[in-house]
């Protein structure tokens, strides 16, 4: 069976690990100090880095998931990145532990302000209870944590499996497991996001909230990944591997979800607009307002229609860096979309900032930062712990040979 | 002979062959030329130098007036023809015009990619003069052809002939008209 010298990671992944980590180490400091002038801002921005670098992670879980599921030479050339990126949830449940505080200490999040009296806290009873808000994030940690590990312990019997037939069962055993933790792994996201995203708004609700993150966060995946092998594409093992056609594959998966996203997105937006009900459409009539607006109208053309012309064009998906470019870009509006979210959502330590008031702290930047930095500095580093390829895997050889084909 | 010909056919037993003669075969500069096997051979596309198909481009332009189809039914219905207040909304209602525009762009795109695959395919072809040469139902089991046309203006009976003999095919035949 294959060595493990094969496809041995470049010394180039240590350089980029090390950047990110001063980037990111500085970046965090300067949060650090901003967590002491204001909290809540603090948090708000950590949680909008959290939601953005936090997705990606667990939207690699994701992809690993549906590569299994789906077999095909796409997804055993990006298997070794997306697995890194599940390997990153300890990291990314660290960095749940700030926003766990915030709400124990009831400083952020509207929810843990509200009047016994409310409505919402009658009807949902417990469920609002702070404490029982972080039970059940550790319940979402344990269970993303847990198929992670499965399927990377598999990952890596494979790779010293000593013959085939053990390399060809380890894949069928991570290839059963992930058709059921499929639904698994979307009922979980649902259920996060809409205790970490959607509860900023406690008194507003809408089912699609889980599919919209499902979505965006698997397209938050393929940008990231699609630019990480045009990167990696520069040197050798991957060079080798790597072929137009894998990122034409890539490229139609970036633009199905690009699609999808739109599709989530204004189906949230008609219902709730067919319906007309007060209590559902304050969230639209806060975000249609001023700068708020605006920035919608930049999410229409910049999220959804301009990525979708230029994908739609067969040589942007087989040009690696044209399309590591585009999958920047979106990357980017996926930030954007992620401050729309969260940005006018009510505040409990407002400091003169008026209710549904477009405003962006300095700390909204930073805190990207930080997360960002540190996020990939871990990333970078699961990264170089395996070779970048199966090497055992039965489809191995097919799935190199596809990218060179027309 | 020479009037009646509709081109010089080539059989050949493997795809790699086939695909290396059709190499051949572009270089030689003919252009009006065809390949047909059991199964999709993408690389075929490049060595006979096969342009790409236009027809991408006519479904986006099926697609856009599928939008504009849609827009346009339900800004006469809805506008023009028989307003009806729904709901307080205004006529023009863009949100609940969009799922049907956006379905009439599908069924545009749909119908013009399956259409226009027939028309720049020239289909449907009852008759096709390779159908003359009996072993050429062999293409849809185990053996490829590759054919030059007479209309190519390289075309020349003997030499194209004498050409494709040269190529590694198994026979060759002459196609009538």
């Amino acid at each position: 069976m294959a060595s493990m010298e094969n496809f041995r990671p470049p010394e180039v992944i240590n350089r980029w690990r090390v950047l990110s980590l001063g980037i990111g180490g500085v970046a965090f400091l300067i949060w650090a100090v901003g967590s002491y002038l204001n909290t809540e801002q603090a948090l708000r921005s950590w949680l909008l880095g959290f939601i953005f670098w936090g997705g990606i992670g667990i939207g690699c879980l994701g992809v690993l998931i549906l590569q299994y599921v789906t077999g095909g030479a796409w997804g055993l050339v990006i298997r070794r990145a997306v697995e890194a990126g599940s390997r990153t949830l300890p990291l990314i449940a660290l960095m749940f532990v700030p926003l766990a505080i915030g709400v124990y200490t009831h400083s952020v999040y509207e929810f843990t302000h509200l009047p016994a009296d409310d409505p919402v806290v009658i009807h949902r009873g417990v469920y609002m209870a702070p404490w029982f808000w972080i039970v059940r994030s550790v319940i979402y940690f344990a269970v993303f944590m847990f198929i992670a590990a499965m399927l990377n312990r598999w990952s890596l019997e494979q790779d010293n499996a000593k013959d085939e037939k053990t390399a060809f069962d380890l894949l069928g055993r991570s290839t059963a497991f992930s058709g059921p933790m499929m639904v698994v792994f979307a009922l979980t996201v649902t259920f996060a996001v809409v205790d970490w995203v959607m509860m900023l708004d406690p008194h507003w609700f809408s089912t699609i909230w889980g599919l919209l993150f499902v979505a965006g966060w698997g397209l938050s995946c393929f940008c990231f990944v699609v630019a990480l092998m045009a990167f990696l594409m520069d040197s050798a093992p991957m060079n080798a591997v790597l072929g137009k056609r894998h990122f034409h594959d890539l490229g139609k998966l970036m633009l199905a979800l690009v699609m999808v996203w739109a599709y989530f997105n204004f189906s949230q937006f008609l219902i709730i607009w067919s319906g007309n009900l007060p209590e559902e459409t304050t969230w639209f009539l806060t975000r249609m307002k001023g700068a708020w607006g605006w920035m919608g109208v930049i999410l229409i053309l910049f999220h959804f229609a301009f990525p979708f012309l230029v994908l739609l064009q067969q040589d942007f998906k087989r040009r690696a860096k044209w399309l590591a470019g585009i999958a920047i870009f979106v990357l980017f509006m996926r930030l954007v979309d992620m401050f729309y979210q969260i940005g006018p959502t009510p505040r409990v330590d407002p400091r003169g900032i008026e209710a549904g008031a477009f405003y962006v702290s300095w700390m909204d930047i930073v805190a990207p930062i930080a997360i960002g930095g540190l996020w990939l500095a871990y990333f970078f580093g699961q990264l170089m712990k395996r070779p970048l390829m199966p090497i055992n895997d039965p489809n191995l050889q097919r799935s190199i040979d596809h990218g060179r084909g027309h | 002979m020479g009037d009646n010909i509709y081109g010089v056919l080539a059989e050949f037993d493997t795809a790699t062959d086939m695909v290396d003669a059709a190499v051949k075969v572009r270089d030689a500069g003919y252009t009006k030329t065809d390949a047909f096997s059991p199964f999709p051979l993408h690389e075929i596309d490049e060595a006979l130098g096969i342009k790409r198909s236009i027809l991408p481009y006519l479904i986006f332009v099926g697609g856009l007036t599928g939008l504009l189809a849609g827009f346009g039914l339900e800004y006469f219905v809805h506008v023009i023809d028989y307003p009806i207040i729904v709901g307080g909304r205004p006529h023009l209602s863009l949100p609940a015009f969009i799922p049907p525009m956006y379905e009439l762009t599908i069924l545009f795109s749909a119908f013009t990619a399956v259409f226009g695959m027939l028309f720049l395919n020239g289909l449907p072809s009852p008759y096709h003069p390779v159908f003359n040469i009996p072993r050429f139902a062999l293409a849809t089991r185990e053996k490829f052809f590759l054919i030059i046309e007479a209309s190519d203006p390289k075309f020349d009976h003997e030499e194209t002939r004498k050409f494709m003999e040269g190529l590694g095919a198994q026979e060759v035949f002459d196609v009538p008209e």
